[in-house]
């Protein structure tokens, strides 16, 4: 057990003061009360002294007693115990089995002569049960066996007001309201005199050892047990402090917040009633008085009077923290509570809190160092100060005074150990990441976001990027400055982003890109160039950054204008001619624009359709001109060619007729004089130049869509037609013609058809047309006849009801009662209800009201 | 230093592992202690809660002590050794009595501790002598229901047996937190009924100082 010094001891009464050379004289009894303090000796004298106190600029007390007067009390007996009561100005004197009172300044015995006798020894109650302040209630053990008196002690007069007897010899008490804690011969009880009730507490053995019975505050004693425990007992005989542990031959003990003293042959020891820990020992020899007066603890010999002066708690609390004894500090700190004042307490304690947080901080024990800086609400910027270079430059911070660590910073704290230093820098990070967003943080968040940048920075951290896409409030040129020597430029960027300066943040990154500093954060930062730019509110950095992301990739590039957010103010949106201007010199780019236009936006000028259908045409021409080029299948941009032609109607037709003349592009073509109207012109080119059933068949579907079905029957039979008038020329063109009969029969009018037919066709060869428009027109005719059918029958129905209504008259006459009211009709209005019924409009209406009345219906 | 509401109390005899128990459960940890002198105590929070808990001294010089401690206390924890049958005879020889002066509804838990050095307690670390338990669960079972008739409290209205005996080991951690937690969860209910029944803090020794109770002859 390391000591710590909590009572230093100084000399106050040196022998040569109080009986000179007289050998055989012994101190008796000890009795201080404010500064007076008195001493009584084994002949018979009683000396008292005034006690000065001195605290000498080293820290420690010095004091000085001066000699008032000595009295003989006049009997060569001991005075075996003295014990002042200020509020009388009188000593209480035990000698020789006898308590007498004399003056507290005078010596001088009452002239009442008022005395008690028959006392082997006595304790006054600090805690005293009556109200009158001009007595003390004295507890006495009576010399005759087995008897406790309590007496009240007035100024010169004594009464008694108890006797109790007890089931063994008491040897020793203290008193605390009604309660007396004794010890009798074989065991410690509690008896409440007023009851006569009483508690057992724990047995001892007196034989073996003097009793020690102290009242150590409001209704708790403090007693010697067995094995030499220090034990603690209320009044109500449990224990709420775990036991001290003594040396088995403690003489005398005494209490001094948070202490506990103990007197043996050899040693003052001191323990802590806050954790029971021995504190302190200081040798002492042949002491055999320990008593505590008002917070005041003097100890004796049998020839000097010693005082033990309590070193300032929030000393003791230093002196721990600096022998890393956190536990120990915190639990005095927290045990001072009650001793010092509140405000001072909590200025105090907090402090004390940081200090072990610190304490434990520097040995690595970073979960509880959180929670000491947590609970002491440190300011964080201390910690920081403590990692060199990581406050802002313009933070105000200085470190709190007097310091709460001895560490100039983390280098000397960990004396170089790099591992160390990065488990430091590791706790700080997550420590700071906790509170930034707490209340701890206020009015310091740019030291701490900037502190955190910082370390992400250096440890190459993932959160660096996540602290700079939220809301943080680290310092531009301060975390500038670091970036850039740890070569975080992309994180650079995204702090210039953060601060508002966009172009900054892109020539940034464009720089990273375009190789000109090296930074792999992202592997894909051209592309994510291109997201920004095209979020990007700023028309001016959009252009500026236009060709550079252009010549890096077209179709990527094309992105800054084409995936901008819709927005309805239009605010955000380029204008498309300046696009298309600039596009020119990227064909593709401006391919994509167009199309964005045309198909994603929607854009209904005519210029963007035929321009891009313009576009899409030559690069089909192209593609037809390049020798690798095989005829048969539709390029992918000759589709998106069809797909606009069909889809579009705003494209400059006749413009692009002209285009495509002579092109041999003849779908497209039949696309084209589709627009136009001139269907059959368009049909002629499908099947004469293009020799293709199937494309003229999707023409007419294509063609009438969205016109109805006389336009499609049209269309059909212009092509049947154009199949049948060449005749048996083309043998193929007349297979097209039963194929499209018999692929499409419902498209046709039947009756029209047969004219048409040549003679010579068979009937099993047209066998589906026939059949489909057989069954097509007898279905059509039930329809009708169906249709008819349930017309007729509606009207059938509603000619009954009219029938029925107008059949039957009603007869009101003066016999008519009303079927509600049971009166007659005065007037010739009246309800009928559907079944028949006849009442007043007035009852109609409130029957209405009153459902519960009797319905007419059910009367009649 | 607040008050606490109620107090949970380690008896039982010397060496079987008191300390421990509460050492792991209040440090997490295990290390050989050393024999415990007179008493300590922890206060621990739980639900609204403060509770006291005493770890007692088993040494026969600190028996007188027992009762003290005891006096009023809301829980006891009966501990004795799996591996030394002696220790179960002597909670009851010994510390039954030292119980008179615990709270009427004093709740009694039985906990046999050291099972890692039976050759059952499987999560041992396989150092240190093992061999039969000693003491069969059914013994502590059997003293749980003579504490009942000790306390004249009818079997039906206490917690069931099985509930209350506890195997444990301090070196392992095997069924610490269990134990204990059971135990709080069990006193806190008990804790508020009595806070509602007397609201004003008096203390009435009268009530504590029970008459001595006979032993029946059938229970020895």
């Amino acid at each position: 057990m390391v000591n710590i010094k909590a009572f230093t001891l100084v000399s106050a009464v040196e022998r040569e003061l109080l009986m000179g050379d007289k050998e055989r004289v012994n101190i008796e009894c000890v009795e201080c009360c404010g500064r007076n303090l008195y001493v009584g000796t084994s002949d018979g004298f009683i000396y008292h002294f005034l006690l000065e106190e001195k605290a000498l600029p080293t820290g420690t007390t010095t004091f000085t007693a001066t000699k008032q007067l000595h009295r003989h009390l006049g009997f060569k007996k001991p005075v075996s115990e003295l014990r002042a009561a200020s509020a009388l100005d009188r000593l209480l004197v035990l000698c020789d089995s006898c308590i007498s009172l004399v003056g507290m300044h005078s010596l001088e015995p009452v002239p009442s002569g008022a005395r008690i006798k028959g006392a082997s020894t006595f304790a006054l109650n600090e805690n005293p049960v009556g109200g009158d302040p001009f007595c003390v209630e004295v507890c006495i053990l009576s010399v005759k066996r087995r008897t406790i008196q309590v007496f009240l002690v007035y100024e010169d007069r004594v009464q008694i007001v108890k006797e109790v007897s007890t089931p063994e010899q008491p040897l020793a008490v203290a008193v605390d309201g009604h309660f007396l804690c004794l010890a009798l011969s074989t065991q410690y009880i509690i008896l409440n005199y007023s009851t006569g009730l009483s508690q057992d507490l724990f047995p001892y053995c007196s034989e073996e050892k003097r009793p020690i019975v102290k009242r150590i505050g409001r209704q708790e004693f403090l007693l010697a047990g067995p094995g030499g425990l220090g034990m603690f007992a209320t009044v109500a005989g449990i224990s709420q402090r775990a036991p001290v542990h003594w040396s088995e031959n403690v003489i005398g003990a005494a209490v001094c917040f948070p202490y506990v003293l103990a007197l043996d042959s050899e040693f003052i020891t001191v323990h802590s009633m806050l954790d029971q820990q021995q504190k302190q020992t200081l040798p002492f020899k042949e002491g055999h008085i320990l008593q505590d007066f008002e917070g005041r603890v003097i100890v004796a010999t049998s020839k000097g009077v010693y005082i033990l002066v309590p070193l300032p708690l929030e000393k003791q609390i230093q002196d721990l923290l600096a022998s890393r004894r956190v536990e120990e500090a915190l639990v005095l700190a927290k045990g001072a509570r009650r001793n010092i004042p509140k405000e001072k307490f909590q200025v105090m304690y907090k402090r004390v809190l940081q200090q072990a947080g610190f304490i434990q901080f520097a040995q690595l024990q970073f979960l509880e160092a959180k929670e000491l800086f947590r609970s002491g609400q440190l300011d964080v910027r201390e910690l920081i100060s403590l990692h060199p270079f990581l406050l802002p430059t313009s933070s105000s911070f200085t470190r709190c005074h007097p310091p709460l660590h001895e560490y100039a910073d983390l280098n000397q704290l960990t004396q170089g150990d790099q591992e160390k230093m990065a488990k430091c820098k590791r706790f700080l990070m997550s420590y700071l990441n906790e509170v930034r967003s707490t209340e701890v943080a206020n009015g310091y968040k740019e030291d701490i976001d900037t502190a955190l940048l910082k370390l992400y920075a250096e440890a190459d951290h993932d959160s660096l990027l996540d602290l700079l896409v939220t809301e943080n409030f680290c310092l531009l040129t301060d975390s500038a400055a670091w970036l850039e020597k740890h070569r975080k430029y992309f994180a650079l960027g995204l702090l210039y982003h953060y601060n508002n300066q966009d172009a900054t943040a892109v020539q940034m990154w464009v720089n990273i890109v375009n190789g000109d500093v090296q930074d792999a954060t992202r592997a894909d930062l051209y592309e994510y160039v291109v997201d920004f730019l095209s979020t990007c509110a700023d028309q001016q950095l959009v252009w500026a950054h236009a060709d550079w992301v252009l010549q890096r990739s077209q179709e990527v590039g094309v992105q800054v204008f084409t995936k901008r957010p819709l927005d309805k103010q239009q605010k955000n949106s380029f204008n498309p001619d300046d696009v298309i201007s600039c596009l020119q010199k990227y064909p593709t780019a401006l391919v994509r624009y167009l199309e964005h236009l045309v198909v994603d936006r929607s854009e209904q000028k005519a210029e963007y359709h035929t321009h891009l259908a313009v576009l899409y045409l030559e690069e089909v021409l192209q593609q037809r001109a390049a020798p690798s080029h095989s005829d048969t299948t539709a390029t992918e941009t000759q589709t998106k060619l069809r797909r606009l032609l069909q889809k579009s109607d705003l494209y400059r037709v006749h413009f692009l007729m002209e285009r495509i003349r002579g092109a041999g592009l003849p779908v497209e073509r039949a696309i084209l004089h589709g627009k136009l109207g001139e269907h059959e012109q368009a049909l002629r080119v499908l099947v004469h130049e293009l020799g293709d059933p199937a494309a003229a068949e999707d023409y007419c579907l294509w063609g009438s869509e969205g016109r109805g079905a006389a336009c499609r029957q049209h269309l059909f039979h212009t092509l049947l037609t154009m199949y049948l008038q060449a005749g048996p020329a083309a043998p193929e063109l007349a297979v097209a013609a039963v194929d499209l009969l018999n692929h499409h029969a419902g498209e046709f009018d039947a009756a029209q058809v047969l004219q048409l037919l040549p003679g010579s066709w068979s009937v099993q060869l047209l066998h589906p047309f026939l059949t489909g428009a057989m069954r097509g027109s007898i279905h059509a005719g039930r329809t009708a006849q169906v249709a008819l059918g349930l017309a007729r029958s509606e009207n059938l129905l509603y000619t009954a009801d009219k029938m029925k209504l107008k059949g039957r008259a009603i007869r009101l006459s003066d016999q008519k009662l009303c079927q509600l009211c049971q009166h007659p009709f005065t007037e010739p209005v009246f309800v009928r209800y559907p079944n028949g019924g006849l009442v007043h409009p007035h009852c109609a209406a409130s029957r209405h009201q009153a459902p519960n009345s009797p319905s007419p219906g059910t009367r009649t | 230093m607040r008050r606490p509401d109620a107090k949970v109390v380690l008896l039982g005899g010397a060496s079987v592992g008191k300390t421990s128990l509460l050492r792991r459960y209040t440090e997490r940890r295990f290390s050989d202690s050393v024999s415990t002198v007179g008493g300590a105590f922890y206060l621990k929070p739980w639900r609204a809660l403060h509770l006291s808990l005493w770890d007692t001294a088993g040494r026969e010089q600190f028996h007188g002590l027992g009762s003290m401690y005891c006096r009023g206390a809301a829980a006891v924890i009966l501990t004795y050794d799996v591996m030394q049958p002696q220790s179960l005879v002597e909670l009851e020889d010994r510390f039954l009595g030292l119980t008179d002066s615990a709270s009427k509804d004093c709740l009694f838990i039985i906990a046999g501790n050291k099972v890692d050095l039976t050759e059952q307690g499987g999560e041992g670390d396989g150092h240190g002598p093992r061999g039969p338990r000693q003491v069969s669960r059914e013994d502590a079972v059997a003293l749980y229901k003579k504490i009942l008739r000790y306390r004249m409290v009818d079997e039906k209205a206490a917690p069931a047996a099985e509930q209350m005996c506890f195997e444990t080991s301090a070196k392992t951690g095997h069924n610490v937190d269990l134990l204990f937690e059971t135990v709080f969860d069990m006193v806190v209910p008990m804790v508020l009924r009595q806070k509602a029944e007397e609201p004003v803090e008096t203390v009435d020794i009268t009530s504590q100082k029970p008459p001595k109770r006979t032993r029946s002859g059938c229970c020895t």
